[in-house]
């Protein structure tokens, strides 16, 4: 039975990764009504310029609130220049934007730093805890408090900021918030640079674990699609639940079902999606889906 | 933004019903400068070396498979982000079936065509309850989960190895070197996928397809459904990228599951993109954008052709969302203007 | 605008025009003065253009022509813009953020506002306008009645401590008793907050009794102006272009 709960806490840990990743796509399709198909690749880019500056000898803890800092303005950029004149746009159109973006960014990191394969280091100490008789890697316990931590941070920021709550209201009714003066153009860059940050923590978090190279978040993006997916794609709570469950669930399939194994684990995500989509599209926690026509 | 992606696709859909434009050159000039033009196409083997008629042949293959995801993204307006796979599986299905099956290579086309249309009809009904966005997230799932499970049956696959098979040979009769036959099969193929999706345009299911794309639910009201057609395009879509799937195993005469992964299907829709989006000639011309992306990331493995497609793709889609066949549109127009003053 | 309460501003319009694209041209050049403080009806059929006219004077539709507040130009900007200088405009089907809660719809509408205490005496006021909204302060405005929703979209209009509030329709699926009630509330605030409104309305006759000025909009032209006596005086002219009685 440990060996189940083994499982359980190395699905809690990956789980935590696919959650903060989910959450950086959830927070930009609440505004924009936009999945952002790049958005595995900004974590990538981000994460690349988290490594550059620990490998020019800056320390950790120093060049994590600057790569954090380019992240948000590169999210804000990104908007303004490639985004803004598609929004409220023909859907197909965003997809294929956000796509070229992720084909784009994935070439110039390869450019940038080459498609070889770096080493990270881990944020957390090494060691772990024995807690009746499973262990708990200090690393797994540390990505769980960072996420725990970003989402009560934007819980803060929501609930508690008079931005958030601007922003709350051009998530739900842009129109209406024009008329009370909100400009809602900056409130869409600003979700933008939120979720690049968001996501650049997800990239440096996964980076120890599978190491840096330009297509570290190919499959940490479908396993957060799942989680954004299976949590409702406007909920920043389902996002966080979505992806704790996808984590678990890859970990468990790979674990006992023997047709799943480590090659098929995607398979586990894509299955979530599509029987998701077609059972309750709106996942578990988002809002009913409004066909548009 | 919502005003000029309407206005092109108001100037798309002029184009699949050919308007009567004014026309400067006399009819029997365009005769001629037709027949030029297919006179070009069937000497080029003639003409290239054996390894760029491969690559013309490659872009015959490409114009079949984008004519089946134009049908789908450009003309029923639902998006695809894994057509790579029914091409992947036209593509081994050939494969296997020429490597096992005692069949002339020429029957595998329709067994192929036959099986990815009923895939792609199972795949389009499902779809139907999916919005755009998400069945994006579906069919991108999909390309991503082939390769792996083409390395998970090695005995019918070959594994992570492929498969290798014998070339269809030029017939003695011909006279023709290998490469040369394989361009005019493809090009026969091509030539028929594009007549059948013309005349579907222009059929009453095609203006069916086109009202479902501009407004579903007037469509629905002027008695369209909707759901029907689009099922049918994805259907048809699939069976175009089944089709070239097949043709690209007997032009190529190897399948490995590292050749028809995502970026595979994000090329073919890159590629559409840039050729242009509901326009039969923008799959030619996309076509060539993918064989050129395809080949030279094999060539140099560097970061070029992804950051000249992305970048590319943006900014079709910001400037030019018709593509270049709405530019070379836009530049015939203007040349028979400057034609008519004159 | 001072910290306490805004007072209304007067607004000058001369040659409105405004539509939807090439070729959909809804108002074709209108006139229009409101003096400071005034409540000023907009009465007319369905389609005339009377929601077009507040989206012109808010920025939500392109207008051209001139409209100027106080002598500050309101046409060519955008409606965030037009909001900070003091416009507040309660659209037709009410607008309210379904999703947050009536608190925060009414903390959302002061947004642009930096006096803390400016704000919570406005919600105090408000309040005191409309007690229900104080009862349902923590439930979502999508869960309320219509006659509520409306009520907290002219709220929510008020702690923007508006110059100009601009109200479209604001019967607009309401019943009669609930209507009424509104437009004394309606009344009150102009009295009390000194605020300038233009008051778009089918149910004219409850129009005329709260505005001082009335104007009969059709197919885009004022075809009938001047004071509410006077207009409802003069109810077979505006039978013959109204279709109905006032």
């Amino acid at each position: 039975m440990s060996g189940f709960f083994q499982q359980v806490v190395l699905g809690l840990g990956s789980g935590a990764i696919y959650a903060s990743l989910a959450l950086a796509l959830v927070l930009i399709y609440r505004f924009t009504d936009i999945v952002n198909f790049a958005q595995g690749e900004l974590a990538m880019f981000s994460t690349y310029i988290a490594w550059q500056l620990t490998a020019a000898g800056v320390p950790f803890w120093l060049a994590l609130p600057i790569t954090l800092a380019v992240s948000f303005l590169g999210g804000v950029l990104i908007e303004r220049l490639v985004i803004r004149p598609f929004e409220g746009g023909p859907e197909l159109t965003v997809v294929i934007v956000t796509v070229g973006l992720f084909v784009f960014v994935n070439a110039l990191a390869g450019l940038i730093w080459s498609f070889l394969v770096k080493s990270v280091p881990s944020p957390f100490p090494d060691g772990a805890l024995d807690v009746g008789g499973v262990n708990i890697s200090l690393q797994t316990l540390g990505t769980l408090g960072v996420v725990a931590a970003v989402m009560g941070l934007l819980f803060l920021l929501f609930q508690k900021t008079k931005i958030g709550l601007a922003m709350r209201a051009v998530a739900n009714d842009p129109a209406s918030a024009r008329l009370v003066g909100i400009r809602v153009g900056r409130v869409l860059a600003l979700g933008w640079g939120l979720s690049a940050t968001v996501g650049a923590i997800s990239g440096i978090l996964v980076a120890p674990v599978l190491f840096l190279d330009p297509n570290l978040m190919g499959g940490v993006l479908v396993y957060a699609f799942a989680a954004a997916t299976l949590g409702g794609f406007d909920s920043p709570v389902g996002a966080v639940v979505g992806g704790l469950i996808v984590g678990v669930a890859e970990t468990l399939s790979g674990a006992y079902v023997d047709a799943i194994g480590s090659d098929l684990k995607i398979g586990v995500p894509l299955a979530i999606i599509v029987v998701v989509l077609l059972v309750r599209p709106r996942g578990l926690f988002g809002h009913a889906v409004v066909e548009r026509v | 933004m919502k005003s000029t992606s309407e206005t092109a696709e108001r100037e798309t859909a002029t184009e699949a019903v050919p308007a009567a434009t004014a026309r400067v050159l006399p009819p029997w000039a365009r005769w001629v400068l037709l027949a030029l033009a297919a006179a070009a196409v069937l000497y080029a083997p003639f003409y290239f070396a054996p390894f760029r008629v491969f690559q013309l042949t490659l872009v015959l293959v490409y114009a079949v498979v984008l004519l089946g995801l134009n049908l789908l993204v450009g003309y029923s307006g639902q998006i695809s982000l894994g057509h790579g796979a029914f091409f992947a599986v036209g593509a081994y299905g050939t494969a296997i079936l020429m490597r096992d099956g005692d069949i002339p290579y020429l029957l595998t086309l329709p067994i192929a065509a036959a099986v990815t249309f009923v895939l792609g009809l199972a795949f389009g009904v499902p779809a139907l309850r999916l919005r755009g966005l998400y069945l994006a997230l579906v069919t991108l799932s999909m390309a991503i989960f082939l390769p792996p499970l083409l390395k998970r049956f090695p005995e019918l696959t070959g594994g992570s190895q492929g498969l290798s098979v014998e070339q269809p040979a030029s017939p003695a009769w011909t006279g023709l070197a290998e490469d040369q036959w394989l361009y005019y099969v493809s090009l026969a193929v091509a030539v028929v996928a594009f007549v059948l999706v013309r005349n579907l345009l222009r059929s009453r299911a095609g203006r069916a397809l086109l009202a479902v794309r501009e407004n579903e639910a007037a469509a629905e009201v002027m008695g369209v459904r909707p759901s029907f057609y689009k099922t049918l395009a994805f259907a048809w879509s699939a069976m175009l990228a089944g089709v070239g799937g097949a043709v690209s195993t007997w032009v190529i005469g190897y399948v490995a599951p590292d050749s028809f992964t995502v970026v595979l299907s994000i090329n073919l829709l890159a590629g559409l993109v840039i050729g242009g989006l509901a326009s039969l000639s923008g799959a030619v011309y996309g076509a060539f954008f993918v064989m050129f992306v395809s080949s030279v990331a094999q060539d140099i493995s560097g970061a070029a052709p992804g950051i000249a497609s992305g970048l590319l793709i943006i900014a079709v889609m910001l400037i030019a969302p018709t593509g270049v066949a709405g530019l070379v549109r836009r530049l015939t127009a203007a040349a028979r203007r400057r034609l008519a003053k004159e | 605008m001072s910290a306490e309460k805004a007072t209304g501003a007067a607004l000058k319009v001369e040659g409105l025009t405004a539509g939807y694209g090439a070729g959909s041209q809804v108002l074709h050049g209108l006139d229009l003065t409101v003096a400071s403080g005034e409540i000023c009806a907009v009465l007319g059929p369905n389609g005339a253009g009377k929601t077009t006219l507040l989206r012109a004077l808010s920025g939500v539709v392109r207008g051209r022509g001139t409209a100027e507040l106080d002598g500050t130009s309101l046409l060519g900007r955008a409606p965030e813009e037009v909001a900070r200088r003091g416009v507040a405009h309660v659209p037709e089907g009410r607008g309210t953020f379904t999703a947050l809660s009536v608190e925060d719809n009414l903390r959302v509408g002061a947004y642009i506002r930096r006096d803390t205490a400016g704000v919570t005496a406005a919600l105090d006021r408000v309040y005191g306008y409309f007690p229900v909204l104080a009862e349902r302060r923590r439930q979502t405005a999508g869960s309320l009645s219509g006659g509520e929703q409306q009520m907290l979209a002219i709220g929510r209009a008020l702690m923007l401590a508006p110059r100009l509030l601009l109200l479209d329709e604001p019967s607009l699926g309401l019943s009669p008793i609930i209507t009424r009630e509104l437009f004394r509330i309606v009344k009150a605030i102009n009295k009390e907050e000194r605020t300038t409104v233009v008051v778009v309305e089918q149910n004219a006759h409850l129009a005329l009794e709260t505005a001082s000025r009335a104007h009969v909009l059709e197919a885009g032209r004022f075809v009938l102006s001047g004071g509410s006596a006077q207009i409802r005086a003069d109810g077979q002219v505006a039978q013959a272009y109204l279709g109905y009685g006032i």
